[in-house]
C-alpha cells in the first residue's frame, strides 16, 4: 500500500520475515497502550492515572503484603498459560482452564475431606501422606477433565473451543453444588464457601512462598525442553503445523489431541492446587470462586503474548499477576465499580492481537526527489519495449 | 406445556439469529469464534441504552450499531491485516467479556420495561429468525450477490480473477454478520432474560457457533438446531421441578452444558463428518492476499 502526501511517500508493506524484536516490541507496545487506555477509567473518577499506576507498582511489587500476593497470582497465571501453550503447540485451543482448575481443586479437597479434614482446622492428620495424595489427585483430575475435550476433538472432530467452554460452565455449577447450601464441602462457619484446610495439610513454604511456585518455574524449563527436544514434543509440533502431514507420518490424531489436552488440564490443575491449597491466607474454595476462573483467562493472554514460549511467559505472568491484583486494590481505594481488572483483560487481548498483526507490516516514509529525473535517452537499436515488471 | 414451548422458542430465537449471522460470514470465508463477545457487547450496550432511555427501539439500535462496529473490527483484523482468525475471534470474545463486565456492572439488575410484545402468542423474535433464515437462504442461493459471497468463501483468487472484490464482499459479510450476532445478543438481554448480570450469556455464543458447524451451513438447519437447543435448554431446567430431591438445583444447572456436549458427540457420526468436510466453505478461516 502506498500513500503520497506532498513530497512524501508512505509505504506500508508486509514484512517477508518477522524478527524476534518485532514481536517483542509489539507485545511491549500492546501492554503499554492497554495500560494507557485503562488509565481513562481512573481519570473518569478524578484520579491521576500516573499516580494510580505508581501506587499499583508500589503495592504489587514493593510492599510487604502485595509482593507475595503478586508472586502467587503470577504463578496461577503462569500455570494457566502453560495449559494454553501445550495444546496450542498442537494447533488446539484450550480455553477450559476454569473447569480444569476446579476439577483439580475439588479432587484435592475431596482427598482431604475423605481423611476427615473438615472436622476442624486444628485436626492432626499425617500431612506427609495426605499432601502428596492431594497433589496427585489434583493433577489427575485436571488431566482427566482436560482430556475429555481433547479426546472428543481427536476422535469425533467436536470443536474443542465449544467443548471446553461447556465443561467450564458445568464445573462452575458443580463447585456451587459442593460448597453452597449444605453441600459436602461447605465450610462449617461460612455460607457459600468451602471448608478451610487444616494446618497439618498445608503445603510447606520455602523462603516465604509455597513450593508450587518453584515447581511452576521448573516446569517452564521442563516444558521448553519437552516441546523442543523430545520425540513426543516434535510430534506435537508436527501435528500443530499440519495435522494431515502428521497423520501421513503415522502420528495418531486422537492420541496427540488427548495427550496435549491431558497435559494442559494437568497444568491447569496444578494452578488450582497452588492457589486454593498452597497459598497462605486462602486454603479453601473462596466465595468468589468464579472470579478466579475468569482470572485464569489472563493465562490465555500470557500464552499468546509470550508467543507460546513457556520461559517468555514468566515475566508476562509476573506483570499481569501484579497489575491485576494492584488494580483490584486501587479499585477498592478509589471506590471504582467492580471489574477494572476485567476491563484491562479485554483491552489487553484486543491490543495484543492488533499489535502482533501490525508487527507484520513495515512503514517507510520516503521523501521524493523534487527534481524530475532526466529522461533516459534511448540509443539507436535499443528496445522500446518496457519490461512488464517496470 | 404451551408456555414451555413459547419460552423455548424465545431461547431458540437467540441461538438462531446469532448463528444465522455467523453462517453468513462463514459462507464468505470469515470465521469468527468470538460470537460470545459480540453478543455480550451488543447485548450489554443495548441493555444500557434501553434501560436509560426506556425504549426498546433505542436499545436495539445501539445493539445493531455495536454489532456492526465489532464486525468491522473483526473484519479489519481478519481481512486487511490478515492475522489468524481464531486468535482474532478469541480477542473479540475476551474483549467483550472483560469490557462489558466493567462497563455493565453499575447496571446490574432487571431492565424494568414492559415485556416485549409477542405476535399471536409466539415470541416476536422467533418469527424474525424465521424470516431471516428465509432471507439469508434467498440471498445466498437465489441472488447474484449470494453467488458472489459464496464464491469468495470457496475460492477467493478465482473470484477475484472473475472481477469480484474479495475484500469488499468480505467486509460486507463481516459487518452484516456482526449486526445479526449483535441482535442475537440483544434479544437475550432485552427479551429472553432481561436481567443484566456479568457474563450473563453463559456460553450461548459458543453454542451458536457450534450450531453453524452442525448445520452444514444451511440456514434452515440452523433454525431447526436452534429450536432443538431452545427446547433442550428449557427441558433441562424442568427435572428440578419434577424430581426436586434427586440432585441439588446446582447440579441441574450444570446439566444443559453436559447434555450439549453429548448431543455434539451423537451428531458427529462418520457420515456427518464426511458431509461436513464436503460442504465446508473451502477458504473458511483463511486470509486472502491479493497478488499484485
Amino acid at each position: 500500500m502506498r500513500a503520497v502526501i506532498g513530497d512524501y511517500t508512505i509505504r506500508v508493506e508486509r514484512r517477508a520475515d518477522l524478527r524476534w524484536w518485532h514481536t517483542t516490541l509489539a507485545s511491549v507496545l500492546a501492554i503499554v497502550v492497554s495500560l494507557f487506555l485503562v488509565g481513562f477509567a481512573f481519570l473518569r473518577v478524578g484520579a491521576d492515572p500516573l499516580e494510580v499506576y505508581s501506587e499499583i507498582v508500589k503495592y504489587a511489587f514493593l510492599s510487604e503484603f502485595g509482593l507475595p500476593q503478586t508472586i502467587n497470582r503470577a504463578t496461577f497465571v503462569l500455570l494457566a498459560a502453560f495449559a494454553l501453550i501445550v495444546p496450542l503447540r498442537a494447533g488446539l485451543w484450550n480455553i477450559g482452564m476454569p473447569g480444569q482448575i476446579y476439577a483439580a481443586t475439588l479432587a484435592a479437597f475431596g482427598v482431604a475431606y475423605a481423611f476427615g479434614a473438615k472436622r476442624s482446622v486444628n485436626v492432626q492428620l499425617p500431612g506427609e501422606l495426605i499432601i502428596p495424595l492431594m497433589f496427585l489427585a489434583a493433577l489427575a483430575a485436571g488431566a482427566v477433565y482436560g482430556a475429555i475435550a481433547g479426546f472428543l476433538r481427536g476422535r469425533f472432530q467436536v470443536n474443542e473451543i465449544v467443548t471446553t467452554m461447556m465443561l467450564n460452565w458445568a464445573m462452575l455449577w458443580i463447585v456451587a453444588h459442593m460448597i453452597r447450601e449444605g453441600g459436602p464441602f461447605m465450610g462449617r462457619t461460612a455460607e457459600g464457601e468451602g471448608f478451610t484446610l487444616p494446618t497439618s495439610l498445608r503445603l510447606p513454604q520455602i523462603l516465604g512462598v509455597p513450593l508450587t511456585v518453584y515447581i511452576a518455574l521448573a516446569l517452564a524449563v521442563l516444558l521448553t525442553w519437552f516441546l523442543a527436544k523430545t520425540t513426543l514434543g516434535y510430534r506435537i509440533r508436527t501435528y500443530g503445523e499440519s495435522p494431515r502431514a502428521a497423520e501421513y507420518a503415522g502420528i495418531d490424531a486422537t492420541r496427540i489431541s488427548t495427550l496435549v489436552f491431558a497435559l494442559g488440564g494437568l497444568l491447569a490443575g496444578l494452578a488450582g492446587y497452588h492457589y486454593f491449597a498452597a497459598v497462605p491466607g486462602v486454603f479453601k474454595i473462596p466465595k468468589n470462586y468464579a472470579d478466579f476462573g475468569d482470572f485464569s483467562f489472563y493465562g490465555l493472554i500470557t500464552g499468546l503474548i509470550a508467543r507460546n514460549n513457556p520461559i517468555a511467559a514468566i515475566p508476562v505472568a509476573v506483570l499481569f499477576g501484579g497489575v491485576s491484583g494492584g488494580a483490584r486494590f486501587m479499585q477498592g481505594k478509589l471506590r471504582l465499580a467492580f471489574g477494572i481488572d476485567y476491563a484491562l483483560l479485554g483491552v489487553l487481548m484486543i491490543m495484543m492481537v492488533a499489535f502482533q498483526a501490525l508487527a507484520h507490516y513495515s512503514v517507510r516514509v520516503e521523501r521524493q526527489a523534487a527534481v524530475p529525473r532526466p529522461q533516459l535517452e534511448l540509443e539507436r537499436g535499443e528496445s522500446r519495449v518496457e519490461s512488464p515488471r517496470h | 406445556m404451551s408456555s414451555l414451548l413459547v419460552i423455548s422458542l424465545a431461547a431458540a430465537a437467540v441461538f438462531a439469529i446469532a448463528a444465522l449471522g455467523e453462517l453468513l460470514e462463514q459462507r464468505a470465508g470469515i470465521l469468527n469464534v468470538g460470537l460470545e463477545g459480540v453478543m455480550l457487547l451488543s447485548g450489554t450496550f443495548g441493555f444500557i441504552a434501553a434501560k436509560t432511555s426506556g425504549s426498546y427501539l433505542q436499545g436495539f439500535t445501539v445493539a445493531l450499531l455495536t454489532g456492526a462496529l465489532v464486525g468491522l473490527l473483526h473484519g479489519f483484523f481478519s481481512i486487511t491485516l490478515g492475522s489468524n482468525q481464531v486468535v482474532n475471534g478469541m480477542a473479540i470474545w475476551i474483549l467483550g467479556f472483560g469490557l462489558t463486565t466493567y462497563i455493565g456492572y453499575p447496571y446490574t439488575g432487571p431492565l424494568g420495561l414492559k415485556p416485549f410484545p409477542t405476535v399471536a402468542g409466539l415470541p416476536t423474535f422467533f418469527l424474525v429468525a424465521l424470516a431471516l433464515a428465509i432471507a439469508i437462504w434467498f440471498l445466498l442461493f437465489k441472488t447474484h450477490l449470494g453467488l458472489k459471497l459464496r464464491s469468495v468463501g470457496e475460492n477467493p483468487s478465482v473470484a477475484e480473477a472473475s472481477g469480484i472484490s474479495v475484500t469488499g464482499l468480505r467486509y460486507l459479510a463481516a459487518i452484516l454478520a456482526g449486526m445479526l450476532v449483535g441482535l442475537g445478543g440483544a434479544v437475550y438481554s432485552l427479551v429472553y432474560n432481561p436481567v443484566w448480570n456479568y457474563n450473563y450469556l453463559q456460553g450461548w455464543g459458543f453454542i451458536a457457533l457450534a450450531l453453524v458447524f452442525f448445520s452444514l451451513w444451511n440456514p434452515f438447519l440452523v433454525v431447526a438446531g436452534a429450536v432443538f437447543f431452545g427446547i433442550l435448554w428449557q427441558l433441562s431446567l424442568y427435572p428440578e421441578l419434577l424430581f426436586p430431591n434427586v440432585f441439588s438445583r446446582y447440579i441441574w444447572r450444570a446439566m444443559p452444558f453436559v447434555i450439549t456436549i453429548v448431543v455434539f458427540i451423537v451428531l458427529s457420526t462418520r457420515w456427518f463428518r464426511l458431509r461436513w468436510g464436503a460442504t465446508k466453505p473451502e477458504a473458511l478461516g483463511l486470509a486472502y492476499q491479493r497478488e499484485n
